[in-house]
């Protein structure tokens, strides 16, 4: 269970340029449930989920992860739970270019400290998990777009986070491949995972795997529905 | 004379020092005042922001403080060549009412500094901040003591006149001459060697207990306090003695120059370390049973006792390796 309590976030705050991009919300988030948050750009859905997911903090409000009040937690604490609790997928897909597709995968999970054979077996079984086993070795740059996006899928899930975040990850897709990505999260949501996605794609929040669409306009929760 | 090199980097660090700790007790008091671990307010989490800045901030000036004794008894020593009579920091410290005085707060500044350092570095493994009103509560008894370290520090160093005729170290740590180092310089080195020893054993002892069995941690800490002091006084009464191989010669000073290898600083750098890890244990001793420092305040006294355990070992090392093996027979001096 994800709370939000009153949580608000302005950016250059007392400056001319000032900019809130959160007003006070308070949301209740249901495990192993697929939730979008549905709205135009600029509305602060990715700035919600930043927050959500420990990548930056509240302006003032709290967020409970499972009870436990994770805002006013030191850094060292707040790296801990971003390795741990989430997983995330970003709009622009962030693969390091140069280094082989297995190697992005396991990139969040060198941190830990894991040794590398047990890591890269794990690694291996979500590539053939995803199909992608014979793309493994191959340098991110030489991937097709769903295949690039897989591999975020996979990174992503790379520590085995209960809590998978997407921004936008369809945006650079066409319909076929953002169809192929809703059947990974519906994969995701058997698994009892709880997915938190940012979109304004119909493919994305008209899916039968959405249990819960949120609308967010200029920084506020419009409805649940 | 305000412009050599160590003065100028004593002056702009104290200045900084002060200001550092100044705009530190600025948000200490609000963070006194209106810390709220509860609320979700910008205030409080404004202050748990800025709390990340000032606990960084205070590390790299309160690791400076610590340094910066050394730097000032490098400084008075090499400014012994500048006047008439002083032979070494001894001398260079008496030119006028502010040497020494000092020489002292920096001493007492540098004990606090590494125990506030001790706190800060428990405070920040606990996920909830369990020491924050504490440590911050202690930087404002700290600030004072800076503050007037940095006037006392300014009002020595404008003050150094080099016309003056200072005393030598020979004539201010001499037994005949009245005052208390004279009265320290005077005790008979056998009781003091067996005060001395036994001080010291009692504490590595009560380190070792408290390293095994988790008990005495108090003890321990003030066993450390009080091996400082044993050890200062030994150091005016005999040990320096065993250094200079001359039975009447007690200067704490001359030991870190060079003609004794600067045997000083390691020495004093050993006994003041070893002092503030042992007094540490005891510092982080009431916060064990604290909730989110139960499995840290356990770990961080055992580091710190085995750092108190080895510096402690290794001062007694040095003075033993040298009243052994000295040229020096004392016997009832």
């Amino acid at each position: 269970m994800i709370e939000l309590i009153n949580i608000r976030k302005v950016f250059n705050q007392g400056k001319p340029n000032e900019f809130v991009a959160i007003h006070g919300i308070n949301l209740l988030i249901t495990p192993h449930q697929v939730t979008v948050f549905k709205g135009p750009s600029g509305s602060g859905k990715t700035t919600l989920l930043s927050v959500i997911g420990c990548m930056a903090r509240p302006t003032s409000g709290r967020i409970m992860l499972s009870g436990r009040e994770i805002t006013s937690l030191p850094e060292r604490f707040l790296t801990e739970i971003r390795q741990k609790t989430f997983g995330f997928i970003f709009q622009q897909l962030n693969l390091i270019k140069g280094v082989s597709a297995l190697e992005n995968a396991m990139l969040p999970a060198y941190p830990s400290g894991e040794k590398h054979a047990p890591l890269k077996k794990r690694a291996m079984s979500l590539f053939d998990l995803f199909d992608l086993s014979s793309k493994a070795a191959s340098r991110v740059e030489w991937l097709s777009g769903g295949e690039a996006q897989r591999v975020t899928i996979v990174r992503a899930l790379i520590n085995n986070p209960s809590v998978i975040i997407a921004d936008e990850p369809t945006a650079h897709l066409d319909s076929k491949l953002s169809r192929e990505f809703m059947e990974i999260i519906a994969r995701l949501k058997t698994e009892q995972k709880t997915v938190l996605i940012a979109s304004h794609d119909p493919l994305v929040y008209e899916s039968p795997v959405i249990d819960r669409v949120i609308n967010v306009r200029d920084g506020n929760i419009e409805r649940s529905a | 004379m305000i412009f050599h090199p160590s003065i100028l980097a004593l002056y702009v660090a104290s200045l900084l020092i002060s200001f550092m700790v100044l705009y530190s007790s600025a948000y200490g008091v609000q963070i006194l005042r209106r810390w709220d671990i509860q609320s979700g307010s910008e205030l409080q989490l404004f202050l748990e922001r800025k709390t990340y800045l000032i606990s960084t901030l205070l590390t790299y000036v309160f690791g400076f403080e610590l340094l910066s004794l050394f730097l000032y008894i490098f400084t008075v020593d090499q400014l012994s060549t500048f006047f008439v009579g002083a032979m070494c920091a001894a001398g260079t410290l008496y030119v006028n009412n502010y040497g020494y005085p000092t020489l002292i707060l920096k001493l007492v500044n540098f004990l606090l500094a590494g125990l506030w350092l001790i706190l800060n570095y428990a405070d920040n493994r606990g996920y909830d901040y369990p020491l924050i009103k504490k440590k911050y509560f202690f930087l404002l008894i700290l600030t004072p003591l800076i503050f007037a370290e940095t006037v006392l520090q300014a009002n020595y160093f404008l003050g150094l006149n080099p016309n003056i005729i200072t005393s030598c170290c020979g004539s201010l740590f001499s037994v005949g001459e009245q005052g208390f180092t004279s009265e320290v310089v005077a005790l008979p080195s056998i009781p003091m060697k067996i005060v001395f020893y036994v001080a010291m054993a009692l504490t590595i002892a009560s380190g070792l207990y408290f390293y095994y069995k988790n008990k005495g941690a108090y003890f321990f800490s003030c066993a450390s306090a009080i091996t400082l002091l044993t050890s200062l006084v030994s150091i005016l009464s005999f040990i320096c003695l065993y250094f200079y191989e001359l039975p009447t010669h007690h200067c704490p000073f001359c030991i870190l120059q060079k003609e004794y290898g600067y045997v000083g600083y390691p020495l004093y750098l050993t006994l003041l370390s070893g002092t503030i890890s042992g007094m540490g244990v005891g510092v982080l001793m009431p916060f064990r049973n604290t909730k989110s420092l139960s499995e840290i305040v356990p770990s961080v006294q055992k580091k710190l006792t085995l750092a108190s355990l080895i510096l402690f070992t290794l001062f007694t090392a040095i003075v033993t390796y040298r009243t052994v093996f000295s040229n020096l027979i004392l016997e009832g001096y």
